[in-house]
């Protein structure tokens, strides 16, 4: 099992900020990030598994939201700036829209979702803030919002 | 094509992100620590130096294995070499040089053909030229720089690869980013190979034309690419494309593998593409006389139209040059900024160049050209088929000096370039952004200077290393094992 190869060929994207997302083991590597956090917060905090889900939910939502949608430019100075007003999500698969990566990336928090809301049984506080945290994310992440800055914030 | 077992493709992305996240909650820390240096003294109204962003990796990511890189050297980089001791107080930040300095076995510097040391014909000529012309011409080539022995360069370059005429530069990288915009600008088409040097990248950013790329080494995707683009035409106007250029390389320095030249060139010629080929690493190293990758693929080189080439590989000088029909040469002295206000060439360098390529040639009485070419196909051979055989993966063709080991995991680079520090093998290693994210490597690079013993011990050290660092991804081969990828090419 441990000497499973991948053959992977070096992706034509020149923004080396998304060229990273396009090498095998990459969403394998998002899931199980997801499922061991799952483990830890259960483990950490004692609670029952739907808190855990929505807890694991709520943080995804937080983090994935300013890595993705937030933050903009790339960390580091060779291109010299030309993506600095492009968020990550924008910089991916160089502004093509509906590509594997993004439907992939757009399916995630839907299952989250759905995850966290069926093991908390849709009780109420829970299934309000993970309705509100999969709505933010699969908006941002439409092909129309390609760009679009609401009230000019983060502009 | 590089083939990693999936554990470690996972691994690998779980460090990166791992690291990534240290990083950022050091930087949140040093924001609220700091906050009160910040909103502080004269720079009110100034514009930051950078972005919070711009250099994470800089500081988060490099800063802390920067002992594996930039490590001076105390003497000439010829097989053997010293390397100067550094140590630092402060995990890495700052790094103090010692006094002292180690002689390690030299895997690293791009000495094809042991010109880099003291020569028995090029050194005596060298020192004579400098005696007679200075160390400066203190000229652009228009006013006063342009020495008898810049013209016998010229000409000599020329011969060597086969082109009616040359130029030449005082600087490699220059040569690139000063010469592309010159060949094309707005309404052109550049495509370059994925892996194409930075200097490559440079050029084609300054000069205007819309830049696409193709998959690396990859003539299908080459001819799809271009159909596409031929068939859409200029960006919002979809005018037909002014000019189109297709760059690439002739050994990839990070890949070491060969160009797949022939059917690029078939490719381009059935499209009417111009085709611009950088042989900074192949020129003298590859080929039955040293003429480069034109030689070893069966290539005439009329059907290249502009070869490009660096001394500071294989004839142990520095500066670059470009070879041509006499039409474009001409043009290019007319109006490549490098030649109008860039200093010319040093003259003992030129020298350096002219005789290293008689010794190639032959043309110095005795056949040292030739016994040094026999001597780097050998051990480079060699060399690759023994790490192949112990397990490694190592990346290019048969034939090519330069062949990288994969590492892939974030941690095992400073791991693996300190051990073998501390055994005496001196290896350079490369992350991002040299190379892909997830693809970091140590790169080896042989010479003829190498001997074979030399050469086992670097194997031995390397293989100890290897175990211990845990970077020999295959099994290890039986005797009789073929090897991935190339064929030898002939």
């Amino acid at each position: 099992m441990a000497k499973l190869y991948v053959h992977t060929v070096p992706p034509p994207d020149l923004n080396k900020n998304t060229e990273w997302f396009m090498y095998p083991g990459v969403w394998t590597t998002y899931i199980l990030i997801l499922f061991f956090s799952w483990l830890l917060v259960l483990s950490v905090f004692g609670c029952t598994a739907g808190m855990a889900w929505t807890v694991v939910n709520l943080f995804h939502f937080a983090v994935t939201y300013y890595f993705f949608h937030w933050k903009k430019g790339t960390p580091f100075a060779e291109d010299q700036g030309i993506y600095n007003n492009l968020t990550w999500w924008e910089q991916m698969d160089n502004g093509k829209q509906l590509t594997r990566n993004r439907k992939f990336l757009t399916v995630v928090p839907v299952v989250l979702y759905l995850i966290a809301s069926h093991t908390t049984d849709y009780q109420h506080p829970m299934l309000f803030l993970n309705t509100v945290s999969v709505a933010v994310l699969v908006i941002a992440k439409f092909p129309n919002m390609h760009k679009v800055r609401i009230f000019g914030i983060n502009g | 094509m590089v083939r990693l077992p999936y554990l470690t493709a996972l691994t690998t992305l779980f460090s990166y992100g791992l690291l990534f996240v240290f990083g950022q909650l050091r930087d949140f820390f040093r924001k609220i620590i700091d906050w009160s240096k910040s909103t502080s003294k004269g720079l009110k109204g100034y514009a930051p130096i950078c972005l919070g962003l711009e250099d994470f990796y800089t500081r988060r990511l490099y800063l802390r294995i920067q002992d594996c890189f930039s490590r001076p050297i105390a003497s000439a980089p010829d097989a053997w070499i010293d390397v100067v001791e550094r140590y630092s107080n402060d995990n890495n930040k700052t790094l103090h040089r010692t006094s002292n300095t180690t002689k390690c076995l030299n895997l690293g510097s791009y000495n094809y053909l042991g010109f880099a040391a003291a020569d028995e014909y090029c050194t005596p000529r060298v020192i004579e030229s400098l005696k007679k012309y200075s160390s400066s011409t203190c000229s652009i080539r228009v006013d006063g720089g342009t020495t008898d022995l810049h013209n016998e360069l010229e000409e000599l370059v020329a011969r060597f690869v086969g082109k009616p005429a040359a130029i030449t530069f005082g600087m490699g990288y220059v040569t690139n980013s000063a010469i592309i915009p010159i060949l094309i600008g707005k309404g052109g088409l550049i495509i370059s190979d994925s892996l194409n040097h930075n200097s490559i990248v440079n050029g084609a950013r300054g000069s205007g034309a819309a830049v696409r790329v193709f998959q690396h080494n990859n003539p299908s995707h080459l001819e799809e690419v271009l159909r596409e683009l031929i068939a859409e035409g200029q960006p919002r106007t979809h005018r037909p494309w002014k000019k189109i250029i297709v760059i690439v390389e002739g050994i990839y320095s990070m890949e070491g593998e060969l160009c797949q030249l022939p059917e690029i060139i078939s490719v381009c010629k059935k499209y009417k593409a111009y085709t611009y080929l950088d042989e900074a690493h192949s020129i003298g190293a590859v080929g039955k006389t040293g003429r480069g990758v034109c030689e070893l693929l069966g290539v005439d080189p009329a059907d290249v139209d502009i070869m490009m080439g660096t001394f500071t590989k294989s004839f142990g000088s520095c500066g670059g040059y470009i070879a041509a029909s006499k039409e474009i040469i001409q043009y290019l002295k007319y109006s490549c900024p490098a030649h109008l206000y860039a200093t010319s060439m040093s003259p003992p360098a030129v020298q350096q160049v002219i005789s290293a390529i008689k010794v190639i040639l032959g043309e110095d009485g005795s056949s040292r050209g030739a016994q040094k070419l026999a001597h780097i196909r050998e051990n480079s051979n060699f060399f690759r088929s023994e790490l192949q055989k112990m397990g490694f993966e190592v990346l290019g063709d048969s034939d090519s000096p330069v062949m990288p080991i994969m590492l892939y995991n974030p941690a095992k680079i400073p791991a693996f370039s300190r051990e073998c520090l501390k055994q005496n093998v001196a290896i350079v290693t490369v992350a991002f952004p040299a190379t892909p994210l997830l693809l970091a490597r140590a790169r080896i690079c042989i010479s003829a200077a190498h001997s074979k013993e030399d050469l086992i011990k670097g194997l031995e050290v390397i293989s100890k290393v290897g175990d211990l660092v845990g970077i020999k991804y295959f099994p290890a081969e039986p005797p009789n094992h073929q090897g991935q990828g190339h064929k030898k090419l002939e």
